[in-house]
């Protein structure tokens, strides 16, 4: 009786617990990585030019091409992973930054793709293009970046 | 201008890139309409009539290109409707060209030439565009709409610059322009009623320094302005050839969590009226302006506001009795609106959205005086409510 009363309370507690962190599991259980075209030259980036970069503030490689970005639509779960983790801002922040440059002439927007195989396709296909995808459907036609 | 686009077409073999050409041209755009219905008073064409107004519509197109990664061409055109202020002529809304002579790793810096919008609190930058705005109708005190011509854009030359760090990132926009003072909104605006004659542009300055912390979690800005205009009189008009001086100061922040999101701002606006003459004696005063503002997101699609906005017109007599007293007929009310809004977004998908809002409103500071033209109709205590529709690109 005990001890079926004691399983009973440790899975309540577990229910809970996953309750609480269910969102958090759910977006992080397919890893993933940043990805860039291998024309580009860097192999590590730091998370403030990581996030310039999405910003649509920062344009260039550091030899001087053109970078090209791309990202999923904004209510994809591998945009809202990424946006928080690597970029640290929720997806609508991203939204406002980008409709203030592309509506007041200062900037322009990045390259909304539809799925994980045109991401894979378009940053492979595109010189300077950076993006995200998921480690499974990543192949040796991109590079992967390391967040500093 | 043409030259450099169609010129590097036809040498696209050349350029180091030229399979990305045709791909960085980027067109955008929005189209909206409202419906406005007030208790009193009318704002955007007749909302106090029994049917209210659908006088307020919105139409934008716009267009980018970078043939250079240091060079890009912008260019927006407007049509809007909104009561008898705007009529709904085609204009330039903005149209330059922006080199960026530095760009690195922590920052950049460049210039901007031609017409740009007026760098001034969070929203007038895009201020036109629905999906930019956390409301229908941007907080007034500040925003003003019968002032909107004056303060939407200019002509001229900007700096700009922007430095990027753990700290967090700062930049700033500046520059020498020439307002846009063409127009009757103008002139009413300035004025209060129209003249034969007309305003003329002289050279003004307008700059802001933004703070961002943590990727704009945390958002502050700075935005200072000095519009300078003279008046040229027409046959019979009592004005003699005077200037205004119009000097906001705008001081914004806001925070920026998952569900919701604070804004405050608060500005300052000194007014010069010199030399016109007996008819419209010197006066010089400072007007005040703040909000507070709440939007709570309650899934992505759905997201609630509340806000509390106050205008002064003059901070130095604030419920206007000074200035009523001095004119018989007119009331305090006109100097002063306190404005309690709660509204509610809905982004039924990520091109359509639709808005409603609710306005609770006690003074008629910033109704204007085009859709309102006999000052002894309006009413002090006045209720607004408005729906939105408004698709983008």
């Amino acid at each position: 009786m005990t001890i079926n009363r004691n399983s009973g309370r440790y899975l309540f507690l577990v229910c809970l617990l996953l309750s609480i962190f269910a969102p958090r599991i759910a977006s992080a259980t397919e890893p993933y990585e940043v990805i860039a075209n291998p024309s580009v030259a860097e192999k590590t980036l730091s998370k403030t030019s990581l996030r310039a970069i999405f910003g649509m503030r920062l344009h260039t490689w550091s030899d001087g091409t053109a970078i090209r970005v791309f990202v999923m639509a904004d209510d994809a779960p591998l945009h809202a992973a990424f946006s928080k983790e690597k970029l640290n801002v929720f997806p609508y922040q991203l939204r406002s930054a980008w409709d203030r440059l592309v509506f007041s002439g200062t900037g322009q927007a990045p390259d909304t793709v539809a799925s994980p195989e045109e991401m894979l396709a378009r940053v492979a296909g595109t010189p300077g293009a950076i993006g995200y995808l998921t480690k499974s459907k990543t192949d040796g036609r991109v590079n992967v970046l390391q967040i500093k | 201008m043409s030259t450099l686009f169609w010129g590097g077409g036809a040498n696209a073999q050349k350029l180091p890139m030229p399979q990305n050409l045709p791909q960085n041209l980027q067109i955008h755009g929005f189209a909206s309409q409202s419906w406005l219905k007030s208790s009193d008073n009318n704002v955007f064409g007749k909302s106090s009539s029994d049917s209210g107004s659908f006088d307020f519509r919105e139409l934008g197109l716009n267009a980018s290109m970078r043939p250079l990664t240091n060079l890009q061409f912008s260019v927006q055109g407007l049509s809007r409707w909104a009561g008898k202020g705007s009529t709904g002529n085609i204009r330039l809304d903005y149209g330059f060209v922006d080199y960026t002579y530095y760009t690195g790793e922590n920052g950049q810096l460049g210039i901007r030439l031609g017409r740009m919008k007026n760098p001034l609190g969070f929203y007038n930058d895009t201020r036109d565009v629905p999906f930019t705005r956390p409301s229908i109708l941007l907080p007034q005190s500040i925003y003003f709409d019968r002032t909107r011509k004056l303060a939407i854009a200019a002509d001229g030359m900007h700096l700009y610059g922007e430095y990027r760090s753990d700290l967090g990132d700062i930049s700033f926009q500046g520059g020498v322009v020439r307002p846009l003072v063409r127009g009757t909104e103008a002139e009413a605006a300035v004025f209060g009623r129209l003249f034969s004659g007309h305003l003329t542009p002289e050279i003004s300055y307008v700059s802001r320094v933004n703070y961002e912390l943590d990727g704009g979690r945390i958002r502050f800005a700075v935005s200072a302005t000095q519009l300078n205009m003279g008046f040229s009189p027409g046959t019979g008009d009592v004005l003699k050839d005077g200037s205004v001086r119009f000097t906001p100061l705008v001081f914004s922040a806001q925070y920026n969590a998952e569900r919701w999101s604070l804004t405050a701002e608060y500005a300052l606006r000194h007014l010069e009226y010199k030399n016109f003459g007996p008819a419209l004696p010197n006066m010089d005063f400072t007007g005040e302006s703040y909000y507070f503002q709440g939007a709570y997101r309650i899934t992505p699609e759905w997201e609630g506001i509340v806000r509390y906005d106050v205008l002064y017109t003059d901070g130095s007599d604030p419920h206007g009795t000074k200035w009523a007293a001095a004119r018989a007929g007119r009331q305090a009310y006109n100097r002063f609106a306190k404005d309690i809004t709660v509204g509610l977004r809905w982004s039924i998908t990520p091109e359509f959205m639709l808005r409603a809002e609710y306005h609770r409103v006690n003074g008629t500071g910033w109704l204007s005086t085009l859709d309102n033209p006999v000052s002894s109709d309006l009413a002090q205590h006045w209720n607004l409510f408005s729906i939105l529709g408004s698709y983008r690109f």
